[in-house]
């Protein structure tokens, strides 16, 4: 992935330290701490109930820490001078179901101190114009996300922070939005943060990756170093002679066993390396292949077993924000 | 703050709960006042005392101050006001967009008040149509003298200023339908019961319902304090619903 090649004019950084937040007896997010590079797009993953809401909402202000704090360029969200021209947010897909979208929109242009007209640009932007007039409750799911992403964009900002954008989308909503993302961050050079429990939805958006599980930081880094520690992904290979090929393999110092149906299963070597020792030792193949994608199954590896929140459990505040919304407000609905 | 305040006038003026319940309120502030007008003078059974008959000055009092009934109107226009931000979810952007949250609040109060002044002269407007007609037609329509127009005036006070407790109340309670329920069985269950027990009887002239009544009119009322003591006790509660809303908005979690 390429990054930014057109720098916004206001590049901001934002940076996350030693954020926590308790809901209760549930650690939603512990001394979380990691950097977006102006320009970048950040994937931010973990399971469902890692406290990525929960971390998004305090980087906006939204939620109060019980620790740490995140700034854009320094200064707290709650600070900031022009919120809505630094930073957009897609945290809701829910509107006033009786107000149109372009009404919405141009609310938040009053509020903001935007002109109104700024609401039909941004309706035409994510595509939208011809429903702008039609009442928000009558919108699809697809319709929402994008107006919310319109929502986010009305101030033109450098930052967009998103929360599973992709939840909920048909495959061709998920296609339009990772187009959209792409060309709002390659082309306009803006500062993206995405969340996603899906390493597949960011991985091809995202420059960079912050992983979470359970409320930490499992690994930050590219998605190039990334790759790098994913090697570790498994070569499948085939033989009518497989207990040879192993024994080759792990005479060579390579981790080999050999499974049924003459398979042997190595790691930390390539297709290319196991081919090569085969072909020197002349054991016929009749199959050799690197097992999938390494970095998702890196990505399970990192997140296995930290679904604190996952289903099934009783813990207060299934998914962190969520859960509590729902006790705080489920009377109300 | 301005643009705090059109952007609650946008989002008040962009779907129909303030003409369902204008027209409610007018049509509430209106049929007592004809109610009151066709029951006037009657004498009921069992020698009761029944209401004073057109032309008393004492019929023009209660008439006139029969639109501060309408007041329960606005002030679920208030409460669904600020509530809807919770119950729509819409308080997010609306917190992204101004992050110092109490400007939010004090924003929904001026935009509240403010536009609760045309909403209650359009009610005292239906009040007085439906009197001068119908009075008139019973042999007396009153004259809109000082001491009517001072009647008419504390109940319009009365209608503005529940608009703005109801936006105090929902910053405060958050559920919508919750806010509006507790208001109704406040109003109509918990103000009279205390009214009516002796023992606590005294307690009544300092609650919202008493100031209302001090505000508007002495019929029928045990003890009461002065008009104008009770328009800014009703003036406090408002104050005191606002303050509270706003601190726990400030401080509470938006999930």
């Amino acid at each position: 992935m390429t990054s930014a090649t057109a720098g916004h004019p206001r590049p901001v950084r934002v940076e996350v330290s030693g954020l926590s937040k308790t809901f209760g007896t549930v650690k939603a997010v512990s001394d979380l701490g990691f950097t977006v590079e102006p320009g970048s797009v950040t994937g931010f993953l973990g399971p469902n109930g890692a406290g990525k809401t929960t971390t998004l909402r305090m980087v906006l202000g939204l939620i109060a820490p019980d620790a740490g704090r995140a700034t854009f360029d320094g200064v707290p969200y709650a600070a900031l001078r022009e919120p809505v021209r630094t930073v957009g947010a897609v945290l809701e897909t829910a509107f006033h179901p009786a107000r149109s979208g372009r009404d919405h929109l141009r609310v938040y242009c009053r509020a903001a101190g935007l002109p109104v007209t700024r609401a039909d640009e941004v309706l035409d932007r994510v595509g939208l114009t011809a429903a702008g007039r039609r009442r928000a409750g009558g919108y699809s799911l697809g319709m929402r996300q994008r107006l919310a992403l319109a929502t986010a964009l009305l101030g033109d900002p450098p930052v967009l922070v998103l929360d599973e954008p992709a939840n909920g989308l048909d495959p061709e909503g998920i296609l339009w939005l990772r187009g959209f993302l792409r060309h709002l961050a390659h082309d306009e050079g803006r500062t993206i943060l995405v969340s996603s429990h899906l390493l597949s939805e960011v991985e091809q958006t995202a420059d960079r990756v912050v992983i979470v599980g359970a409320g930490r930081l499992v690994r930050q880094g590219s998605i190039a170093e990334l790759r790098e520690g994913a090697t570790g992904g498994s070569v499948l290979a085939r033989s009518p002679d497989a207990d040879r090929l192993a024994a080759v393999l792990v005479e060579a110092g390579i981790a080999a066993t050999r499974s049924e149906d003459g398979l042997v299963t190595s790691t930390g070597t390539t297709p290319a390396d196991v081919g090569a020792r085969a072909f020197a030792a002349g054991i016929e193949l009749h199959e050799l292949r690197a097992e999938a994608t390494g970095l998702e199954d890196l990505y399970f590896r990192l997140t296995a077993g930290q679904e604190q929140f996952a289903a099934g459990t009783t813990a207060p505040g299934a998914t962190a924000p969520g859960a509590t919304a729902a006790t705080a407000e489920g009377a109300l609905r | 703050m301005t643009a705090l305040v059109r952007a609650e006038w946008t989002k008040l003026f962009t779907t129909r709960v303030w003409i369902g319940l204008l027209l409610g309120a007018c049509l509430m502030a209106g049929g007592f006042a004809a109610l009151f007008t066709g029951l006037a003078g009657a004498e009921p059974d069992g020698g009761q005392p029944g209401l004073p008959a057109v032309g008393t000055p004492q019929y023009e009092e209660v008439v006139f101050s029969v639109a501060a009934n309408a007041s329960v109107l606005f002030l679920i226009l208030g409460i669904i006001g600020m509530t809807q931000e919770y119950r729509h979810r819409t308080a997010t952007p609306t917190f992204l967009t101004t992050p110092r949250r109490g400007r939010v609040v004090a924003g929904k109060l001026l935009a509240y008040g403010a536009a609760a002044v045309p909403f209650a002269l359009l009610v005292l407007a239906v009040v007085v149509g439906v009197v001068l007609v119908y009075a008139g037609a019973r042999g007396a329509a009153p004259s809109l003298d000082a001491d009517n127009l001072r009647t008419l005036g504390a109940a319009g006070l009365v209608l503005v200023v529940f608009a703005v407790i109801g936006v105090g109340i929902g910053a405060l309670l958050r559920n919508q339908v919750g806010a509006i329920v507790g208001a109704l069985v406040y109003l109509y269950v918990a103000e009279p019961i205390i009214s009516s027990i002796g023992a606590i009887q005294g307690a009544y002239k300092w609650l919202p319902g008493g100031a209302v009544q001090a505000i508007t009119s002495d019929f029928q009322a045990p003890d009461l304090l002065e008009p104008w003591q009770g328009g800014l006790l009703l003036l406090g509660y408002g104050l005191l619903a606002a303050l509270l809303g706003t601190f726990l908005a400030v401080r509470r979690d938006v999930g």
